[in-house]
């Protein structure tokens, strides 16, 4: 009877200490020696890996449904890729019609209700390779990716991969990934607490669809009847305006910057100067100060996007993000007026 | 002749008379009697006078002849609650009026003797209050808005669908979403979930400049 306990006991104490051991081995969080299993991929692989799938998949049909603060949207997507250009149109099925076709960066959306076609050339879009090339180093520094398990999502068998955030200056994410290609069919944005701020996800996907480029870009270019309006934008830089944040938020680069052309009654165009971490983004606006219409500072949280507006002597700063309140405020208050 | 009718029917006759809707051999067997019986000829100048006083009632005697006035009184007691012209429901409104004498003319209520209409009235007067004390006070008190909701400018508000309602969000504010949606996303996840995230969720007006 002595024995037997004493086998028993020894046992636990070998099991603890041994998980003890493992347990004790440091997290290496973007392993660099790591074996490319599919289980171990890092952050940027598993990016990379997603944003190849929109290129891999040739085709698909699928209907996409945005919850955002409680609000909840749906549009019918076309996807086709014939290996160099990619075409998209989004049908909205929630609120006001409007057909949004892509062509590469090319962007046409078309408002029947107002029978308004805006056309512009959207450099984000094509932004991704470089993006990753130019903020590698630093997404796997801000951000973690564990795989969390499998989970059938619209039909389709996805891996269920967190980006955790390293930090509390950023959001984490959620992603469902299809197993085959890596095509995300589902995104969740999630607080500090794991609360989910938003989500989007396709309800309905069906791969290898028949979906024909020339048909859609047929489509796009139907303009008949509708007012056509291009959207310009003027490219400058943050220092040309005079501006430069002097504390800069760790993880953030400066992505771009450009002003809007506007109509001289509507007073200055703000200029939008944009940051990124690699998954978040903040824009600050900044345009001049007028009293009329810059009455209080607030905040506000608009689904994932927080948004903080403040006066800053001569001009009205309105800083607009997918992170925490906080970094707002760090942004703002590292902005500083040169020249 | 026979003048010796029924009393009843002779009043009913008479007051028909009175009316004008006496016809034929009663209308002159009614006149013969009224010649010769006192008591119809009362009974005559009786159901002219409230008549007269039914219809219009500036035609009331001004100065009460008050010995007449009691002895219809009287009479009207004496009355069938239920006449041939419903004339007994309640004493003349006008006749009495100018008599000074009219302790019996109430003005109260005709159930205000009974306690529980008492009550109910009471009750009902409360609820009206509380009714229109609640409709006030609720449109007192603020909607219950997001605490992150901006006390932002007045002028260019843009109602905007939120799980709370419809919220009043700043026009200026949803421009620049907007232009941080499009311009500003510069995020690896764009593909394709964030491009097709904006156009599904767009603004909820299609003008911008």
């Amino acid at each position: 009877m002595n024995r037997k306990k004493f086998r028993l006991l020894a046992l636990m104490g070998c099991a603890l200490s041994a998980s003890n051991y493992i347990a004790a081995q440091p997290q290496t969080p973007a392993p660099a020696a790591a074996a490319p299993a599919a289980e171990s991929r890092n952050v940027s692989e598993w990016l990379m890996r997603m944003h190849e799938a929109s290129r891999n998949r040739s085709s698909y049909i699928g209907t996409f449904v945005v919850s955002s603060g409680g609000v909840m949207s749906s549009a019918k997507i076309w996807h086709v890729c014939d290996g160099t250009q990619q075409m998209e149109r989004v049908d909205t099925l929630t609120g006001p019609p409007r057909s949004t076709f892509r062509h590469n960066d090319q962007v046409v959306t078309f408002m029947p209700e107002h029978k308004l076609v805006r056309t512009e050339k959207r450099a984000s879009l094509g932004l991704f390779p470089e993006l990753l090339k130019s903020t590698s180093s630093h997404i796997g520094d801000f951000y973690e990716a564990r795989q969390e398990g499998r989970e059938r999502v619209a039909g389709v068998d996805t891996d269920v991969i967190a980006l955790v955030p390293k930090d509390g200056m950023r959001f984490g994410y959620r992603v469902w990934a299809e197993q085959k290609k890596g095509l995300v069919v589902k995104l969740q944005t999630l607080d500090a607490d794991g609360k989910v701020l938003e989500q989007s996800a396709f309800s309905e996907l069906q791969f290898d669809a028949p979906v024909k480029i020339e048909k859609l870009t047929q489509m796009m270019n139907k303009v008949e009847g509708y007012r056509v309006e291009k959207s310009g934008l003027v490219k400058t830089t943050a220092s040309a305006e005079g501006w430069a944040l002097q504390k800069p938020v760790a993880g953030f680069q400066p992505i771009s910057c450009h002003k809007r052309p506007r109509a001289a009654q509507s007073g200055d165009a703000p200029m939008q100067w944009v940051f990124s971490d690699g998954l978040a983004s903040v824009s600050i606006f900044v345009e001049p100060f007028d009293v009329q219409r810059h009455l209080t500072e607030s905040r506000m949280a608009m689904g994932a996007t927080q948004s903080l507006t403040r006066r800053m002597d001569a001009y009205w700063l309105t800083v607009m993000g997918e992170v925490p309140p906080a970094t707002l405020s760090l942004f703002a208050d590292g902005l500083e007026r040169k020249k | 002749m026979n003048t010796m009718k029924p009393t009843k029917q002779n009043r009913e006759w008479i007051s028909a008379l009175a009316d004008g809707q006496l016809v034929g051999e009663n209308f002159a067997s009614v006149l013969a009697a009224c010649e010769t019986d006192e008591d119809a000829l009362s009974s005559w100048s009786t159901y002219h006078l409230i008549g007269d006083v039914l219809r219009s009632p500036e035609l009331a005697p001004q100065t009460p002849d008050t010995a007449f006035v009691m002895r219809l009184r009287a009479r009207l007691a004496q009355e069938p609650a239920l006449d041939a012209r419903g004339v007994v429901v309640g004493v003349p409104a006008g006749a009495l009026a100018a008599s000074p004498m009219s302790a019996g003319v109430s003005r109260e209520a005709s159930n205000d003797s009974n306690f529980r209409w008492k009550l109910v009235a009471g009750f009902a007067s409360i609820a009206a209050v509380v009714a229109v004390a609640w409709s006030a006070g609720s449109g007192l008190l603020s909607p219950p808005a997001a605490p992150q909701l901006a006390r932002s400018t007045p002028s260019q508000q843009v109602l905007v669908m939120s799980e709370q309602g419809p919220m009043v969000r700043d026009a200026r504010l949803q421009e620049l979403l907007a232009e941080h949606k499009q311009f500003g996303a510069a995020s690896a996840l764009q593909m394709p979930s964030g491009f097709l995230r904006n156009a599904t969720f767009g603004p909820p007006q299609g003008e911008r400049r």
